[in-house]
């Protein structure tokens, strides 16, 4: 008589908690033996629909795979599109981008906590990291007038400068943001089940953290100090003063508390950035020139961008570019190839989550059934950033 | 006309006679449905509290949406339920109602006042506990009967926490019988004089029962065996319609039986009765509710604050601190025995 030892649990795509994918796991009682993420529920073929579009229409696209960190992908885009172009964005177009991917890795960690909360079991967390988030989205939609998918950053410069006020409003949510994580503290950190739940579990050492290639807070929560804010600072992150959270411990708490350090280094950079932000245009010069005197009038006093007519057709020489930015999951690079016609010629985008799948196979492993749900959220896997 | 009112006065009689309206009314069947619609509806309106929300709101929105759950239940009433192709299909649709009806019988043993009970037996208490344990024999057919990997682990869950719960649970009841001397919970009661409650002679008891009372219903932080993320909805995974609202709300009504023990055990049931509403024959039945509900609503506000342990975290709690705790409450008891705190 042969016995079945194993069973094999398909977690997904229709769970509560597996999200766009699904989790092939081999349980043995009640201990994982072997997990395999299958993914590629949600891939939407960005990249080849890239070179079906011209460049300015890539924006918006490249914005889609991750609505939780728009932001930073908008930004590293411009930034390799910026190179193919030959233009840079004047200083004061530098800082409100760099102020609004801070808002936007801001709510990407309060949307990440909230769902690592729910995985948990605590519902709280869950609404108010839900409803926290929502403050730095409508500061968001202040200044770029959409909730998520800003299309802000263009090359050259912004869309939009600061609104009238923008200062004092920021200061008052940054202040009240401050006010809610001493309550998460309270209620969830230093919460004795959730220390139970998260200390320990799924620990990722320095040096498979390292091997794997993984990035962002899940490469830092493992004592690898690697921030491309720091290693390639770009925008006006040379002129600002941040520390990068580094946390030594490798496990699922030690990810959480990345988080959250880094939404407080956030607040930080904010506030240096909204207190030393330049006057000036919002709008490279190369552009500038180009609008008609009584547009610019308009983008004086109404302070947004018209956008000029080459923008329509823009059409980069011949060549290659490469950039890469620091988004609220990590890394993220693009690629571009032009080969001087409107559209580009191959797009390339590396996704943080991406690069953080092998975790799954790697961190659940040897672990219970209720660890999968809580070291998944602690990775902060967003599957249609992965799937692109 | 006189045999008609006879027949009325017969009929009024029979519905007020203990024996059918300690089952039927109190504590019985419908105050058990009042109960969990009050409780659900606090429980939620208490979460949202909590999470910056509304919670139930539209139906009847006077009294903030209190009737939620009639509108939910007439859903559930009205919705298909929908048995599996593969499920043992007898078992699968017998389940939910015997688990109802296990979680809910107890209450039969259940004094609600000091000259009002079904039946007085010696050994209520025992009666009354040993009834409950019927409960998660079924959810494990349950599970096995829907014939789905979720189910199945989240009954084997349901098991393994049965064999950490129940023991302790029994352990630190029957020490609470062994410092009254009696399973009568009519005695138990009479015998919690003035500020001689259960909960100041035996705090150790007291805790240790409420835990296992959160542990044996499934509440936060032992919301195991229905963890939602982790395994959908446990042994009900495969439920739906008004076989699901069955399975939903067994755990509250075991609840309230735990959370009615509780009260006469530790809180001094009925008493103590003010003196202006001593001519009424309800005020005690009134005091024992308004007592289990205020515990009822302490369990239910775990959720708000607590997440989930995990099975092996729970069951190592269960066995190496709850045991050890009700075994010493036993000591405490025959301590204070000795001690001649209570004679």
């Amino acid at each position: 008589m042969s016995e079945e030892r194993i069973i094999e649990l398909l977690i997904g795509p229709q769970h509560p908690s597996s999200g766009h994918m699904r989790l092939v796991a081999e349980v043995d009682g009640d201990v994982v033996v072997r997990l395999k993420p299958n993914i590629g529920y949600v891939h939407r073929t960005v990249e080849k629909l890239a070179e079906t579009k011209k460049y300015i229409q890539i924006i918006p696209l490249v914005e889609r795979p991750s609505l939780a960190d728009t932001a930073n992908h908008n930004l590293g885009y411009v930034l390799a599109l910026e190179k193919l172009l030959g233009v840079e964005a004047p200083p004061r177009a530098q800082y409100l981008r760099t102020i609004l991917a801070e808002m936007n890795r801001i709510h990407s960690h309060f949307y990440g906590i909230g769902i690592h909360g729910i995985m948990l079991g605590s519902s709280t967390v869950f609404m108010w990291g839900f409803a926290d988030r929502e403050i730095m989205i409508e500061m968001a939609q202040w200044l770029t007038g959409a909730r998520l998918t800003y299309s802000y950053i263009i090359p050259g410069g912004v869309r939009r400068d600061l609104p009238q006020g923008f200062e004092d409003e920021m200061e008052k949510a940054l202040r009240y943001l401050e006010r809610r994580l001493e309550d998460y503290d309270r209620i969830f950190i230093r919460n004795p089940v959730t220390r139970a739940r998260l200390e320990g579990v799924g620990v990722l050492k320095k040096e498979d953290a390292i091997r794997l290639g993984i990035v962002g807070p899940n490469l830092r929560a493992s004592g690898v100090p690697y921030d491309v804010r720091k290693v390639q600072p770009y925008c006006a992150y040379p002129e600002l003063e941040f520390d990068v959270v580094v946390r030594e411990e490798g496990d699922s708490m030690a990810r959480l508390l990345v988080r959250i350090g880094e939404i407080k280094q956030s607040m930080r950079i904010i506030r240096q950035a909204l207190k030393q932000i330049p006057d000036g245009p919002i709008l490279s010069e190369n552009y500038l020139k180009m609008i008609p005197p009584k547009w610019k009038e308009f983008m004086e006093t109404k302070r947004r961008v018209k956008f000029p007519a080459i923008m329509a057709n823009l059409r980069p020489p011949k060549g290659e570019a490469f950039s890469r930015v620091e988004a609220a999951r990590g890394e993220l690079i693009y690629y571009v190839v032009s080969d001087g016609s409107v559209t580009p010629y191959r797009f390339r985008m590396v996704t943080p989550s991406f690069r953080n799948v092998v975790l799954f196979e790697h961190l659940i492993r040897e672990c219970r059934v209720a660890d999968i749900p809580a070291i998944y959220g602690s990775l902060d896997y967003f599957p249609p950033e992965a799937d692109r | 006309m006189m045999n008609l009112m006879d027949l009325l006065k017969w009929i009024i009689n029979l519905v007020f006679s203990p024996w059918l309206f300690v089952p039927l009314i109190f504590p019985g069947l419908v105050t058990v449905f009042i109960v969990i619609l009050f409780i659900i509806w606090f429980e939620r309106k208490l979460a949202a509290k909590v999470q910056l929300r509304y919670g139930p709101l539209y139906v009847l929105k006077q009294l903030g949406g209190a009737i939620q759950l009639v509108a939910d239940l007439l859903r559930y009433l009205f919705a298909e339920p929908i048995i599996p192709e593969s499920a043992d299909k007898l078992a699968f649709m017998l389940g939910p109602i015997f688990l109802f009806a296990a979680s809910y019988i107890p209450t039969v043993a259940i004094p609600v006042s000091k000259s009002f009970y079904a039946f007085r037996s010696d050994i209520s208490l025992l009666i009354s506990l040993g009834l409950l344990t019927f409960g998660p024999a079924i959810t494990l057919i349950t599970g096995w009967a829907s014939n789905d990997k979720f189910s199945l682990i989240g009954g084997l869950r349901e098991g393994y926490l049965t064999m950490a719960y129940e023991i302790p649970l029994f352990i630190s009841a029957l020490s609470m019988a062994a410092l009254y001397g009696t399973m009568d919970l009519i005695e138990i009661v009479e015998s919690q004089v003035g500020w001689k409650w259960g909960l100041f002679l035996n705090p150790i008891a007291a805790i240790t029962f409420l835990i296992l009372a959160l542990m044996s219903t499934s509440r936060f932080p032992f919301e195991i065996v229905e963890a939602e993320s982790e395994i959908v909805m446990g042994p009900f995974t495969e439920y739906s319609g008004i076989l699901y609202g069955l399975t939903m709300g067994a755990s509250y009504v075991k609840f309230y039986v735990l959370c009615l023990l509780f009260s006469i055990m530790f809180l001094g049931g009925w008493k103590p009765v003010p003196k202006f509403l001593s001519w009424s024959p309800i005020a005690p039945g009134v005091i024992l509710l308004l007592k289990s509900l205020a515990i009822m609503v302490l369990g239910v506000f775990m959720r708000a604050v607590y997440p989930r342990y995990r099975i092996d975290q729970a069951l190592r709690m269960g066995w190496h601190i709850i045991l050890p705790m009700s075994i010493g409450s036993v000591f405490l008891s025959l301590g204070l025995l000795l001690w001649g705190v209570v004679s």
